[in-house]
């Protein structure tokens, strides 16, 4: 085992730190760019229009159909011969955002189609508008329906940060390939570097299926919402404190996980 | 019961309302009014030349055939279903006319009809409380009083001790009687019911109809699809037969469901078991 371990890991644990905040970064902005992305192209998508939804359709299966690490290559090196240099961060949260938006988008796109039509009709008769029916109706359901195709897209975009390696972007898998060249030990590195991942990705899926559990409980997230529940909550007291023991009572409380 | 509670005058049988004649007092104001309503899907006749008022305070049961026309007719009221000819009109405010939409404010015509739909509708992200809250959130009810008015709605339909369930932990009744609640929250000035109980077992049945007859005693005005004919006789001002997209035969409810002038009708109810 001592002779498995053999890198002197503390000299190299401020330039992983470095690496591991790279990896966190290109996954978060590369996320929150693709799901704006992805959202934009699944409403082309759904558009009544023609033409937006033939642009959106084109997208989703060229992005789709080409490998990451030509997009990430296709970002940084072939826009650089046409005359458009990225930084390498920016060639690769392009590439990420790109290739994710389009799966991103079929999650998305597939959840609001989801959302049954009776549910529009009850906002319109309700006297909400096409944004309000969107925004307090569509979406919140759409977002339920999509989370985990979402999540998993999450998890696994974390893991493609590593193909950047091919671009030397300063995340931890260029970091191990550095510590390899320095130290020869590749075995040792690699199984390290396979760790740091696993440590972030297990942890991240775990609470990402735990959010997915509460979402679907109706569990209130935003602070405005559970605002709401709670003074609701008090003003129901008495209604809910003159059934207690009902068997079949259920509510927010005890469906939350 | 003195005077006509809606009028309609395509139909080929009216029955005359018991006393009606000079001594009589002046008609309720019509909440709603449709003249001269026609509409098509895909080339075929769904409703011809209907014409039908409901006055304020009073209860319309629309009965007929599945396919008839009934929730298209209801449908075109708050403008679900755009009518390609005739006139609509709504708390004294022309909407729809000749095919074209009138009314400059859509969404403000639908907070003054509510409607309570065949399969519920409820938003299964909300609690049922936030169900009640949230048009009159977006309607610019502030957040305090539109909680309070929801509780006070869960309350008046018997489902506020399940207030902070979802849809789908609720029994059928209950999502039925959220939905009530929910159409109620805007204070709107006439209800639609489309066939309430057609999804419901018999007890849901009798806890909805329960609370529709409070709200029938309340003197909320009402329009209302329905197969449940005696639950139409017993609180119906006005009942109305709807065939082949028209209105073949109206009157009070004695007349249309117990001595029915045409052979339609009484063919329909015997269908039911109903006829007398």
């Amino acid at each position: 085992m001592t002779s498995l371990f053999q890198v002197p890991w503390s000299d190299y644990r401020p330039d992983l730190l470095d690496a591991l905040w790279r990896t966190v970064s290109y996954t978060a902005v590369s996320f929150a760019g693709a799901v704006l992305l992805g959202l934009a192209v699944a409403l082309l998508r759904l558009s009544k229009v023609w033409p937006a939804r033939a642009v959106a359709a084109v997208y989703t299966e060229v992005f789709k159909n080409v490998p990451l690490l030509a997009i990430i290559f296709l970002s940084y090196f072939g826009l650089a011969s046409a005359g458009i240099r990225l930084d390498v961060f920016t060639a690769g949260c392009l590439s990420l955002v790109v290739f994710y938006a389009a799966y991103l988008s079929e999650i998305f796109r597939s959840a609001i189609s989801g959302v049954h039509d009776g549910q529009t009709e009850a906002g319109e008769a309700l006297g909400l508008g096409k944004v309000g029916i969107f925004g307090h109706i569509i979406l919140p359901q759409a977002l339920r329906q999509a989370l985990p195709g979402t999540n998993t897209m999450l998890v696994d975009l974390l893991k493609s940060t590593s193909l950047l390696v091919t671009v030397s972007a300063a995340e931890l898998m260029s970091e191990g390939r550095l510590i390899t060249s320095a130290t020869f030990r590749a075995l040792e590195v690699y199984l390290v570097i396979s760790a740091v991942y696993f440590a972030l990705c297990y942890p991240l899926s775990q609470f990402l299926l735990l959010l997915e559990r509460k979402v679907r409980a109706g569990v209130p997230l935003s602070p405005w919402r559970r605002r709401r529940v709670r003074t609701a909550r008090a003003l129901l007291a008495a209604d809910i404190g003159t059934v207690r023991g009902d068997s079949h009572r259920t509510d927010l409380k005890e469906a939350a996980v | 019961m003195t005077e006509p509670l809606t009028t309609a005058t395509t139909p080929q049988h009216t029955h005359q309302e018991a006393g009606s004649g000079t001594s009589s007092p002046a008609p309720p104001e019509p909440v709603v009014r449709i003249d001269g309503l026609s509409k098509s899907f895909d080339g075929r006749l769904v409703l011809d030349d209907v014409r039908l008022e409901v006055g304020r305070g009073r209860i319309v049961s629309v009965i007929g055939q599945s396919g008839g026309g009934k929730t298209t007719l209801m449908r075109c009221v708050n403008l679900l279903e755009r009518p390609d000819e005739g006139t609509v009109e709504v708390a004294g405010q022309v909407v729809h006319s000749g095919g074209r939409l009138v009314c400059s404010d859509l969404p403000a015509l639908r907070r003054t009809v509510g409607m309570v739909f065949q399969r519920f509708n409820l938003f299964p992200h909300l609690t049922a409380v936030e169900n009640v809250v949230l048009a009159q959130r977006t309607a610019g009810v502030p957040e305090s009083e539109a909680l309070e008015r929801a509780v006070t709605l869960l309350r008046r339909v018997k489902v506020a001790h399940r207030g902070l369930a979802l849809p789908d932990q609720l029994s059928g009744g209950e999502q039925q009687r959220v939905a009530i609640a929910r159409a109620l929250a805007l204070k709107p000035a006439v209800l639609l019911f489309d066939e309430p109980t057609s999804s419901l077992d018999p007890e849901a049945t009798r806890e909805v109809l329960s609370v529709m007859r409070e709200l029938a005693a309340d003197g909320m005005t009402m329009l209302l699809v329905t197969h449940e004919l005696p639950f139409a006789r017993e609180v119906s001002d006005h009942v109305v037969f709807v065939d082949g997209g028209r209105i073949v035969e109206e009157g009070r409810p004695q007349d249309v469901l117990d001595n029915p002038g045409q052979a339609r009708t009484r063919e329909f109810l015997a269908s039911y078991g109903s006829a007398s």
